[in-house]
């Protein structure tokens, strides 16, 4: 039963952080190859506050959305001015820097590779109680998330996508929109990284590697781009398959490569017969 | 220091043979093809497979490693990239799945080999010591090796019609299809020719350091950087000063600071699509 409870905690943590990625790809159309890079800084953030200065590991979790939405923009300022491909090629380059920088200078528990140790309050210690908060969590995030998607800003994501020079006629620059979706982007994968930690009990930078950002690519090229549904349908139905193999049996050394390949065979698929995914409403256009 | 240095002319060497290709592939298709660095591994563990596992004569596991490569770019290019883009799909969409070929043959071969590292050499290298610094033959031989393929290269590019093709291609592809040139004749010939010789590169790499699963990401997005720092309005000396610059790198940083090797290679990369957005087309 714990181990179910393990696992839906895991989908939701993976919902959090396809909400914010969908919000950047799909929605604003930016192509970003280099989430995972923000998933680590959060993941660092709250885990480091929360081992070594013994900060609530709630406000830890705030902060670490603070701290990835301001990693995300300052990332993002100098790459602004790549078009389309070299975009998404600066993204990738800025994962692999980030992993080294975590690999080479985030602190780590003596004899290990990374952090462990976290204190959860109360009300989130035990596999149930981690998975009520961290459902809680996401549901806010999926309900803020579509508001956003009805309102006037989702319409300015939007065309900041399809027509930039309709937004710039009546007065309003697309450059400050895919600034401000790209914070919430950062700040939405900051909170997945936290609770990512809550939920394993342990990180370290292998969790943060280019694989990580394909994953995040594959989950809402899937279930869809530019759609809510989208980004709860593939983190349930990728991470569903992939712990479900664990219990026909299939051992543990072939589930890592038997993930990572069926990933990416789903990507040539999505490519070549169905860019939009499953109930996608925009689709891989470049 | 000179050790070093050699190491370094080495590594660029098998750098500039995977690059050369994938400056071709990229400046004709506007493809931006990484799984040329599974092609590499691909021949890399054929040869391996054939000379290390079955004791098969080394000419005939090359030729068979480096036609296996061939036949994978060609096959990538017929059944993955030309569909994608009958139905539409543009760079992005291309790249998309070109990363899938990745991950579904990594994950191939991480678990027939479980990890292990291949080393197709069943002797050992011989040394040459040259004024306190030892060097070894095969580096150089590397060297004499790259330079002959550059040379075919050359003499493929300027001295025969395919060749004057694949440079109109470069120029202008609506144009040459115009005049009357069969371009998908010339797609499959630069395929076979950047994929046999990302091939040679890993049969090279297998013999000498072995390979892992990840060896082919690794040593394509190295290439990626030099190709992005020499740039492909001259495909050849682009490649070639571009993959000199960064075997130097590595070496050195190898040597220094092993652990920041992959943030320089990134680091390097980031400033020159920034600074020389253009750097990839010349």
């Amino acid at each position: 039963m714990d181990h179910l409870f393990y696992i839906a905690t895991l989908m939701s943590v993976w919902i959090i952080f396809s909400l914010g990625a969908n919000l950047v790809i799909g929605y604003t159309g930016l192509m970003a190859m280099g989430q995972a890079a923000y998933l680590g800084v959060g993941a660092y953030t709250a885990a480091v506050l929360n081992i070594f200065f013994h900060v609530p590991f709630p406000i830890a979790a705030l902060a670490a959305m603070a701290v990835s939405a301001l990693v995300a923009v300052a990332t993002l300022l100098p790459l602004q001015r790549l078009e389309g491909f070299y975009f998404a090629l600066g993204t990738l380059g800025l994962n692999f820097l980030f992993f080294d920088l975590f690999h080479n200078l985030a602190p780590r528990v003596e004899g290990s590779e990374g952090l462990y140790g976290l204190e959860l309050p109360a009300f989130a210690t035990g596999a149930r109680n981690l998975f009520l908060s961290v459902l809680a969590v996401t549901i806010v995030s999926a309900l803020a998330c579509w508001r956003l998607d009805a309102s006037p800003y989702g319409r300015a994501l939007r065309a900041t996508r399809d027509r930039p020079d309709a937004l710039r006629s009546i007065g309003k620059e697309p450059r400050m929109f895919q600034i401000s979706v790209w914070a919430v982007g950062g700040a939405l994968a900051g909170l997945a990284g936290a609770l990512y930690g809550a939920t394993l009990f342990y990180i370290d930078p292998t969790l943060f590697t280019l694989n990580t950002s394909i994953a995040i690519l594959v989950f809402i090229g899937v279930g869809g781009l530019a759609s809510l549904a989208g980004s709860v349908l593939g983190p349930v139905l990728l991470i569903g398959f992939t712990e479900g193999l664990r219990y026909v049996g299939l051992p543990s050394t072939l589930t890592g490569p038997l993930q990572s390949g069926l990933y990416g065979l789903l990507l040539i698929v999505l490519m070549l017969f169905r860019r939009q995914g499953l109930v996608g409403k925009h689709d891989f256009r470049e | 220091m000179i050790q070093t240095l050699i190491i370094g002319l080495g590594l660029a060497g098998y750098y500039a043979l995977v690059a050369v290709g994938f400056a071709l592939i990229f400046a004709t298709l506007r493809i931006f093809h990484v799984a040329h660095g599974t092609v590499f591994i691909t021949a890399g563990y054929v040869f391996w497979y054939m000379h290390r596992i079955h004791g098969i004569s080394l000419a005939i596991s090359a030729t068979a490693a480096i036609a296996a490569a061939a036949a994978l770019g060609l096959a990538i290019d017929r059944f993955l990239y030309l569909p994608i883009m009958r139905r539409g799909g543009g760079m992005f969409s291309v790249f998309i799945a070109s990363l899938g070929i990745v991950l579904v043959f990594d994950a191939i071969y991480l678990v027939l080999t479980s990890g292990v590292i291949a080393v197709a050499r069943t002797t050992s290298m011989e040394l040459w010591t040259v004024g306190g610094a030892a060097i070894r033959k095969f580096d150089l031989g590397i060297m004499g090796l790259v330079a002959l393929t550059y040379f075919l290269l050359y003499l493929w590019l300027h001295r025969t019609r395919t060749g004057l093709e694949v440079r109109g291609l470069t120029d202008n592809e609506q144009l040459a299809a115009a005049v009357g040139m069969n371009v998908d004749q010339t797609r499959n010939a630069i395929f076979l020719v950047a994929s046999a010789m990302a091939g040679l590169a890993g049969v090279l790499t297998a013999y000498d350091g072995g390979i892992t699963s990840d060896s082919g990401n690794r040593t394509l997005f190295i290439a990626v950087v030099a190709v992005i720092l020499g740039g492909v309005r001259n495909i050849l000396l682009g490649s070639i000063t571009g993959s000199l610059a960064l075997g130097i790198i590595t070496a050195y940083a190898g040597f220094f600071y092993p652990e920041w090797v992959t943030f320089c290679i990134f680091a390097i990369m980031i400033i020159l699509i920034l600074f020389r957005p253009k750097g990839l087309f010349g």
